[in-house]
């Protein structure tokens, strides 16, 4: 099929279902979220409560978007929809099986990482056009947090791409089809390489325990403290995507992607972008955040060392594999 | 007595801020009156370096409904449900403290079988009290989206087994206007002992997870050790009672030194703590919930038998007239000392105060934040905030 | 617990060196002013009442002379302060001032911070005045309010003005 075409469709389609994905998320959060906390979460918008999305949605749409007296206007505006922007870019790489996937880069894992990094962007830019200094301290620490973390991430990310000799994500899956998936096999470097993906990520998508920008008790909401309906949606949804195609891109850095047991294929890619999705709900409503301080100097001292030091390990180990 | 050695650096409340250095540029906040994690409206202006906090200035008074003039005009007899709302998260400790004044200048003697009750209600209050402390804590620290929120669930959940043993005794879940002067208003049930058994038995098991929480989890130990240290000159310079004085090392429990009630008949062991930082105030308060729950099972079987109010009406409505006489009673209550002065002999014959003044232990702990806060981030400002436990009804009044 | 002085040492204190005469049993005994300072002082560094208790302060509106030839009563504010002992037998001193209208008090803020607020409220709600206190000001009224709340002839249902 022409590439023009088959990148269209799918892109489409990819979009379409994760943000519907995304929309469901928030009923799954408060579901997950509630059992963990001995209660029953939605019950009441359809069965189970499972068309709690499209009221929360509906809520959010109908209210008044107010924009500061002396707030930067156009940026303002522009800021969510960057953050969705750049967040759905990163799905466009991702693999999802032989078949979906909306461009076969041959530079996937930068043009990952480089999305990644455009996504500290639109938050500084709602930090700072908000005209409100809770939004500025905590677009402050946003930018801090995001270009901090950045680093642990690539290295985390180079594991696999060093492994696998290519930074193409379909190479890096089959490469993990044939040689055993990364986080069991090398031993060492893969898991850990994996863990550090997992924590670098959570700092990206600025989840607790690393959600200081929008600390909402102690900066009220933070970032998003000016935004109102669907703007601050668009933001919360933008978070959740994010979450959700870093859980998709680390299901195919270190899980294998599509590959399983019995039918490899599209089926396995969701699960296990599910599994991680999860994992990252189960880390939110059990700890408390970090503080800012802390969270550099968690990054710096340990995270930055320990991603040199996994990367020299992987090379290692493929210089030692190719030998033999 | 044996004193913090904790280094506290106490700054100058006021600090001229046009001398702080020329070529910084301070920016001035408000944790204002509306946020989330002042525990009321309570509002604080901020002077910050970047994110350091270089000058602090309070200003309570956003909940201020004139109680003490209010109970000029009201009765004795009418006063408690009023003062309830006062520290609107304890409230026996408030009914309690007012009826002591009241009967201490009214002569009035309290049947034992009163002061038994008495103890254990404000014991039982403050588990709940401190439960919701470690609720709202765990919020501040984590976020209302997040760990913290899992921590306030669970803590609820338990208040609410003894809101529910409150609820058998005097009708109401909260706010119960149960005692007057001369005793209480409602007598414990037959089977509410068997109650208690159980409702302790599963509180201490979950405190030891509390404390497990508190002194082994990385992050919180990295959120509250060293951060917001009072050190004991400065509260007790202040007036600073209850579990923030006793994080300081300073070893002063009104329930054992100055006891009322039936405190004289039980062993009270005082929970002291010598860093003086949030996760001092928070392990002491930890201890204190469990040495409550077991001053609580020790005394619940050996309540006496007897009548619960001594002082009797001689015609209706209950009438306490008292003409004339001042004093202070007071009490120790879950955020320190509780008191009231009363000067007596006001209107309606002698059946209103002429002048009611209540002591709140959390005014005078909302004091040491000009000297606390200057030199920490406005993270470590609501961690220590919040180990403050204050409640805005009681600072304001 | 009622706070009338039980403790030997403070009255004693009391007796002989700041001339207090009166010790009733149903009210904290009367200071002069002048001793005031001095009293607390003493009470801090000597017998160990570190503890910052509690100031209150009351109005006592004059009375008109009914009749001829009789004097009325003046205007006059009573402040009652405590002060508390920590440790085993934890005592609590108390003691009263009276001041006429328009006197201020002598401010206990150099020797206790606590001072500081509860002289504030005190004079934000009763209007007594302290003489030494670096900032005082309204603490729970707004800055601009006028009147002081807790007096006895302030009427209870004063109207708050309209928000500006």
């Amino acid at each position: 099929m022409n590439i023009w075409l088959h990148g269209a469709i799918y892109s489409v389609l990819i979009a379409n279902v994760l943000l519907t994905m995304t929309a469901w998320s928030i009923w799954f959060e408060r579901k997950f979220s509630a059992r963990m906390q001995s209660r029953v979460g939605p019950t009441i918008v359809g069965p189970m409560g499972l068309l709690q999305p499209i009221a929360d949605a509906i809520k959010l749409l109908q209210k008044e978007s107010i924009v500061p007296d002396k707030a930067d206007r156009a940026l303002f505006n522009l800021a969510p929809l960057l953050t969705l922007l750049f967040s759905l870019g990163i799905a466009a790489v991702v693999p999802f099986s032989p078949e979906v996937i909306a461009a076969d880069l041959d530079v996937g894992v930068i043009f990952i990482l480089a999305m990644g990094g455009m996504m500290v962007f639109p938050v500084w830019i709602a930090g700072w056009a908000s005209n409100n200094k809770y939004a500025l301290l905590g677009g402050m620490r946003a930018v801090a947090q995001g270009i901090s973390y950045e680093i642990p991430l690539v290295l985390a990310a180079l594991v696999p791409v060093t492994l696998a000799g290519s930074m193409s994500l379909s190479d890096i899956v089959r490469h993990q089809i044939e040689h055993g998936w990364y986080i069991f096999w090398p031993p060492g470097p893969g898991l850990f390489a994996f863990v550090l993906f997992f924590v670098a990520s959570l700092a990206e998508a600025n989840r607790i325990p690393f959600d200081i920008p929008e600390a909402e008790s102690e900066l009220v909401a933070g970032v998003t403290t000016e935004y109102t309906g669907m703007k601050f949606g668009l933001f919360y949804l933008a978070e959740y995507l994010h979450t959700l195609i870093s859980a998709a891109v680390g299901a195919a850095l270190f899980l294998g992607g599509w590959d399983g047991p019995f039918a490899p294929g599209l089926h396995w890619m969701v699960l296990k972008t599910l599994l991680l999705f999860g994992l990252v709900f189960w880390v939110r409503w059990t700890l408390i955040r970090i503080r800012i301080d802390q969270l550099m100097s968690l990054c710096w001292t340990w995270l930055v060392p320990a991603g040199l030091v996994l990367v020299m390990a992987a090379a290692l180990w493929k210089w030692g594999m190719a030998g033999s | 007595m044996k004193f913090s050695t904790a280094t506290a650096t106490v700054a100058d409340p006021y600090l001229d801020i046009s001398t702080y250095e020329a070529d910084a540029d301070l920016m001035v906040l408000n944790l204002g009156p509306q946020h989330p994690s002042t525990h009321g409206v309570f509002r604080i202006k901020l002077y910050l370096d970047g994110e350091v906090i270089v000058k602090a200035v309070p200003y309570p008074g956003f909940l201020h409904r004139g109680v003490e003039k209010l109970c000029e005009k009201l009765t004795y007899t009418m006063m408690t449900p009023i003062i309830d709302k006062n520290d609107y998260l304890s409230p026996m400790m408030n009914e309690q403290a007012i009826n002591m004044a009241f009967e201490d200048l009214h002569g009035s003697a309290v049947p034992r079988r009163a002061k038994y009750l008495r103890t254990i209600f404000a014991e039982l209050q403050r588990v709940a009290s401190h439960l919701v402390w470690l609720g709202t804590f765990g919020v501040d620290l984590g976020g209302a989206l997040g760990g913290g929120t899992t921590l306030f669930m669970h803590c609820f959940r338990e208040r609410e087994m003894i809101l529910d043993l409150f609820e058998e005794v005097t009708g109401c879940r909260f706010h119960y206007n149960t005692h007057m002067v001369g005793g209480n208003r409602h007598d414990i049930p037959a089977k509410w002992a068997k109650g208690v058994h159980r409702v302790i038995g599963v509180i201490a098991e979950r405190i030891d997870e509390y404390e497990i929480l508190l002194t082994s989890n990385k992050m919180f130990v990295d959120r509250t050790k060293g951060v917001g240290v009072i050190d004991a000159e400065l509260a007790l310079s202040l007036g600073i009672t209850g579990p923030i004085l006793r994080a300081a090392g300073v070893d002063h429990d009104l329930r054992r030194d100055a006891p009322y009630h039936a405190y004289d008949e039980v062993d009270v062991r005082v929970a002291v703590e010598t860093a003086g930082d949030c996760q001092a105030r928070a392990i002491v308060r930890i201890l204190e919930m469990r040495e409550s729950l077991r001053i609580v099972g020790e005394l619940i079987d050996n309540v006496p038998e007897g009548p619960i109010n001594g002082y009797r009406p001689t015609k209706t409505p209950l009438q306490v007239k008292i003409t004339k006489g001042q004093g202070y009673a007071c009490l120790e209550g879950p955020r320190g000392e509780l008191g009231t002065y009363v000067i007596a002999g006001g209107d309606n014959r002698g059946a209103s105060p002429y002048r009611l003044k209540i002591r709140s232990p959390s005014l005078h702990a909302m004091s040491c934040l000009p000297y606390v806060l200057p030199g920490l981030t406005v993270s470590d400002t609501i961690a220590t905030f919040g180990s403050l436990d204050p409640v805005m009804g009681e600072v304001d009044r | 617990m009622i706070g009338v002085v039980h403790d030997e040492r403070v009255v004693s204190l009391l007796r002989d060196r700041f001339e207090v005469a009166g010790f009733p049993d149903d009210a904290p005994p009367l200071v002069g002013a002048a001793h005031h300072l001095a009293l607390a002082r003493a009470l801090r560094d000597e017998l160990q009442f570190r503890l910052f208790g509690f100031v209150v302060a009351s109005h006592w509106p004059g009375k008109p002379a009914k009749k001829e030839g009789e004097s009325g009563v003046a205007e006059a504010f009573e402040l009652a302060y405590g002060l508390r002992s920590i440790g085993k037998g934890s005592g609590l001193a108390v003691w009263r001032l009276c001041l006429a209208a328009g006197e201020h008090a002598p401010s206990l803020v150099e020797l206790f911070a606590g001072a500081d607020w509860q002289e504030r409220e005190q004079f934000d709600l009763v209007g007594v005045r302290f003489k030494g206190h670096p900032d005082l000001r309204r603490l729970m009224m707004p800055e601009d309010w006028e009147g002081f709340p807790l007096r006895r002839d302030y009427p209870i249902n004063t109207p708050c003005p309209p928000w500006r």
